[in-house]
């Protein structure tokens, strides 16, 4: 943790002075007419989750707003440290940005040595939030959410959840709801959503602890009880929030954009500026709402504040979970 | 008759011309190790969205089919699966051509790789609703019995040398296990080495595991790579024909078995294609053949690999939940379009879905004369190109792809560390084989086991959840089957042929020390590991030393013992320079830049090869030769499909 700090406490001295050296020289030049050519957008996760699909709907608008494509490549591994651990070593041109998510990139460094440090990463731009969601199988006995708590308070371990991988997101949002309303219960992780989804339609497990955004292909397979969003989602008005139900569970992931960090200073902001553009383009906002997304603009300007403020709420999450390291 | 409307759709001009340039763009990547569908698929989605959804989807789709039937080409010609579905295609396809038959494992490739792909294709035309309820039947039991029945293949693999080839998939079976766990999320055997964090990838393994024995044995000797037939080559494709037909039963069964295999999500067309010959070879009356050429091998990976494409699309479309990695984008190119998949798709959105399964169905149809003319250009050009550019050629294949899978020179130097010891451990009579197989089935049989026993554990039933589930039993009762009929056959034909392991009993228990040594080190490496993560590694590694130890006792106990050097474990000087050669080239591709790197091992392994007297002429048009091959993947790679390429210092 003292590493962690002096880290954070030098890190925007160091930034500051990269930038100027880097902003006086030749970079300058490139940056006036960045972007020129195609954009390489590198996604962390395999193609079919949550990543692939956003990054698919901005790549839809891409050109209209950043004048050039973007190619997106998959980079999978490891919960994603296989990519973030080298992107600091790919070209800091601007035509190389990366994916990057919340809390991965905060719990990956706190739980284990994943060969990258979260103040290390230089996000641009947080665009979207998925809150995690509490899904039963259609034809499940549980209606609501208050039928699925009784049952588990009665039988402690019986109910299994299906969820998306160890330490991740689902985990996390399981484990807090199991200390905020006491009960007991069992998560079971899978090698992603997909498997994990297919396992709960196949009711194989009680239900399912994953994003909201997971079940919009399900059809009528699934029955989503609660959502951890502030509000609810304008995908699913009819699912309450945890909130609403009296437990007072909000989280998820948030998916932005990384690059590497010898990217200049200019063309961070020139990319921030492209990513918020297209976060405010209406075709984009239909299709990102309609699947269940939640749009957030945290540009490159905001990013040292919010960035703060999760690591703070994420440390807190670990030791409570015991996963500090 | 609605559903025959769209075939017209189908065929429009555009339709059938983008169906052909899918499959031959499909064929041609599928063909070399490495480079796959789901690369060449992710690049080409942009083009989707001003096509047209259904034109999009059916170029995507044959792009698909095309590079799942390509693979058989690397795996008949240079033993190595071109991609991890045709990795049963090596058992028969390699030895067909090594004796001559490469014409003819090919032309029986394309015939089951078209048949399976209908078989899967009408399956997704006519049943797709129902058959996606197969998916939802699978549970996690099901999967780990599924992986078991996969590993009882072994057995077969290696009769004579069971004890081996067990030991072998335990090892294949540890490997799987490196890196950050998905259940539990310990970081296992990375011995610190942050670029084994993602574990070790498959892909680059079998590339490895399969191809660089071959690339070393083939600098031993002057004796040309293959073997070209003089008779065949006009009437290979009406031999493949005739003997495809007399095992159509096999061909059906194997793509019924593809098909479901292919609704599975993350199983996928390598488990297909294993599943299908295990379940070949035990019904097949001729089982000694197999392993050895034998057709029935073949027909049945190819047309079970092929038919995972159709069956893949039934979960796809039907739930939203993508079979493999090609439909996982391929679902999401669906979705950019303003397509919601679901049950609904098929009738609000018939028009695009029955249009794109035509047109799958056609590209399908044409692999039969796009493989039939590039397999006989493929089959030529490998036995017929001299061994001084074959052998750099082939090095070269396995670098770069191993390299694209994900732009990482680290996979590259997996490839290269596992390649050398499958080498090595070849010798010793452990074969490439069981460790791929447990390298393959190893994640999916950990994951289905912890996941089994959770569930089980939570709510008191852990045996019922085990052996008491009605798909289950079916499987275990195929397995144990799979796993007692070879040997039972083996000990009735006994008397007739006695195999006698090479050995040299000094040089084995050695190698049988080392590895209990290593498991040893591995279990030592286990503390602090949480229960869920530990306990299948540890069960494999209990397994290794049980195995290691009968197989000491069995040493001890044979008085045969083959002479050290009979056993050709000491490499030639030739052997030694190619794997120093390839070892520098993937140690300092990233320094120096993917194209010097690889202009300078390409020539240099040219030269190992070269066994002639060097004369000058054929030695600059070797050279520029290979500046040509060079240049032309560098391109296709950067340019086409826009990898990132190391720049190092120079180019």
């Amino acid at each position: 943790m003292n590493k962690n700090k002096i880290a954070r406490f030098t890190k925007p001295l160091l930034t500051a002075m990269t930038v100027g050296a880097l902003s006086m020289s030749m970079s300058s030049m490139a940056a006036e007419d960045f972007p020129s050519k195609p954009i390489n957008y590198i996604l962390t996760f395999n193609a079919g989750g949550e990543s692939d699909l956003s990054a698919r709907f901005q790549q839809t608008v891409f050109e209209k707003h950043a004048g050039v494509k973007t190619v997106i490549q998959y980079m999978p591994g490891a919960g994603g440290a296989v990519a973030w651990s080298q992107l600091n070593g790919m070209e800091g041109d601007g035509y190389t940005i990366m994916g990057i998510n919340i809390p991965h990139t905060i719990m990956q460094p706190i739980v284990k040595d994943s060969g990258y440090k979260t103040e290390e990463l230089t996000p641009i731009y947080y665009f979207h939030y998925t809150p995690n969601a509490i899904f039963v199988p259609a034809n499940s006995k549980f209606e609501q959410l208050s039928d699925l708590v009784d049952y588990a308070k009665k039988n402690p371990g019986m109910v299994t959840f299906a969820g998306s991988g160890s330490n991740s997101a689902n985990h996390i949002g399981q484990t807090l709801f199991d200390k905020m309303t006491g009960v007991t219960t069992t998560y079971v992780p899978f090698s992603g959503i997909g498997p994990a989804m297919t396992a709960l339609m196949g009711n194989q497990l009680t239900a399912g602890f994953n994003y909201a955004t997971s079940g919009a292909n399900a059809g009528d397979k699934l029955r989503m009880l609660a959502v951890s969003a502030e509000k609810r989602l304008k995908a699913f008005p009819d699912v309450p929030t945890f909130k609403e139900l009296g437990i007072d569970l909000v989280g998820g992931a948030y998916r932005g954009l990384a690059v590497p960090k010898s990217t200049p200073e200019e063309v961070r902001q020139k990319l921030s500026k492209i990513i918020g553009d297209i976060n405010s383009d209406p075709e984009f906002v239909k299709k990102m709402e309609d699947n269940g997304f939640v749009l957030t603009d945290i540009p490159y300007e905001q990013m040292d504040a919010f960035m703060e403020a999760n690591q703070k709420e994420y440390e807190g999450v670990a030791e409570l979970l015991g996963l500090s390291k | 008759m609605e559903l025959l409307s769209y075939l017209v759709e189908a065929l429009t001009p555009l339709n059938l011309m983008l169906a052909l340039i899918g499959v031959i763009a499909g064929t041609v990547i599928g063909a070399m190790p490495g480079l796959s569908a789901t690369m060449a698929v992710a690049v080409l989605v942009p083009f989707t969205y001003v096509m047209g959804p259904a034109s999009g989807l059916i170029v995507l789709g044959a792009i698909y089919t095309g590079a799942i039937y390509g693979g058989a080409f690397a795996a008949i010609l240079v033993n190595t699966p071109g991609t991890p579905s045709a990795i049963a295609t090596t058992f028969d396809g390699y030895p067909m051509a090594k004796q001559g038959k490469g014409a003819l494992a090919i032309s029986l490739a394309t015939l089951a790789s078209v048949g399976g792909g209908v078989v899967g294709g009408i399956a997704l035309l006519l049943l797709a609703p129902p058959l996606a309820e197969v998916a939802l039947a699978f549970g996690p039991a099901e999967y780990f019995w599924m992986a078991v029945f996969g590993l009882t293949l072994i057995s077969a693999l290696s009769i004579g040398n069971t004890v081996k080839g067990l030991i072998g998939a335990c090892i294949g079976l540890i490997l799987s296990t490196v890196g950050v766990a998905v259940v539990g999320g310990d970081v296992r055997f990375t011995f610190d080495q942050v670029s084994l964090l993602g574990g070790i990838d498959i892909t680059s393994a079998i590339i490895g595991l399969y191809c660089m024995p071959v690339i070393i044995d083939l600098v031993a000797s002057k004796t040309p790579h293959l073997n070209f037939a003089k008779v065949e080559g006009e009437s290979s494709l009406k031999t493949a024909f005739t003997l495809a037909a007399k095992r159509k039963f096999n061909l059906l069964r194997s793509s019924i078995i593809g098909t479901v295999v292919g609704i599975l999500p993350g199983a996928g067309g390598s488990i297909a294609g294993l599943v299908a010959y295990t379940e070949a070879r035990r019904s097949s009356k001729e089982s000694d053949k197999f392993g050895k050429g034998a057709p029935d091998g073949i027909i049945a990976t190819e047309s079970a690999n092929n038919a995972t494409v159709g069956g893949g699309f039934i979960p796809t479309l039907v739930l939203g939940i993508p079979g493999t990695p090609p439909d996982a984008i391929i679902l999401g190119a669906l979705l950019v379009q303003g397509i919601k998949t679901g049950p609904t798709l098929f009738t609000e959105q018939g028009s695009i879905v029955y249009t794109f399964i035509y047109g799958l169905l056609i590209a399908t149809l044409l692999m039969l004369p796009v493989g039939l003319v590039l397999g006989k250009y493929a089959y030529k050009s490998i036995a017929k190109t001299p061994k001084q550019l074959l052998v750099p050629t082939v090095a070269f294949l396995t670098v770069i792809g191993s390299y694209a899978i994900h732009s990482n020179p680290h996979d590259t130097f997996v490839m290269f560390a596992l390649g050398v010891l499958a080498w090595v451990l070849s010798k010793f009579g452990f074969s490439a084989s069981p460790i791929v197989l447990g390298l393959v089935l190893g994640k999916i049989a950990e994951q289905g086991f912890v996941q089994t026993y959770l569930i089980g554990s939570a709510q008191d039933r852990v045996m019922e959840m085990f052996f008491g589930r009605p798909i289950s039993i079916g499987i275990i009762i195929c397995a144990v089957f799979a796993l007692i009929y070879p040997l039972w056959m083996a000990r009735r034909k006994k008397s007739q042929e006695q195999t006698v392991a090479l050995d040299n009993k000094p040089a084995t228990l050695m190698v049988t020390l080392l590895i209990m040594a290593g498991s040893g080190v591995l279990l030592s490496q286990m503390d602090g590991m949480s229960k869920l993560g530990a306990v299948f590694p540890s069960y494999i590694l209990y397994a290794v030393l049980v195995l290691s130890g009968l197989l000491l006792i069995r040493l001890l106990r044979t008085k045969h013992s083959t002479p050290f050097l009979q056993l050709g474990v000491l490499p030639t000087a030739r052997q030694s320079a190619v794997v120093v050669t390839i070892g520098l080239w993937t140690l300092f591709m990233s320094t120096l830049g993917f194209a010097l790197s690889s202009l300078l091992a390409f020539t240099s392994i040219m030269l190992i090869a070269n066994f002639d007297k060097p004369k000058l002429v054929p030695m600059l048009r070797n050279v520029s030769v290979s500046v040509v091959i060079v240049a032309a993947f560098y391109l296709l790679m950067k340019e086409v499909l826009l990898l990132r390429m190391p720049a190092g210092i120079l180019f």
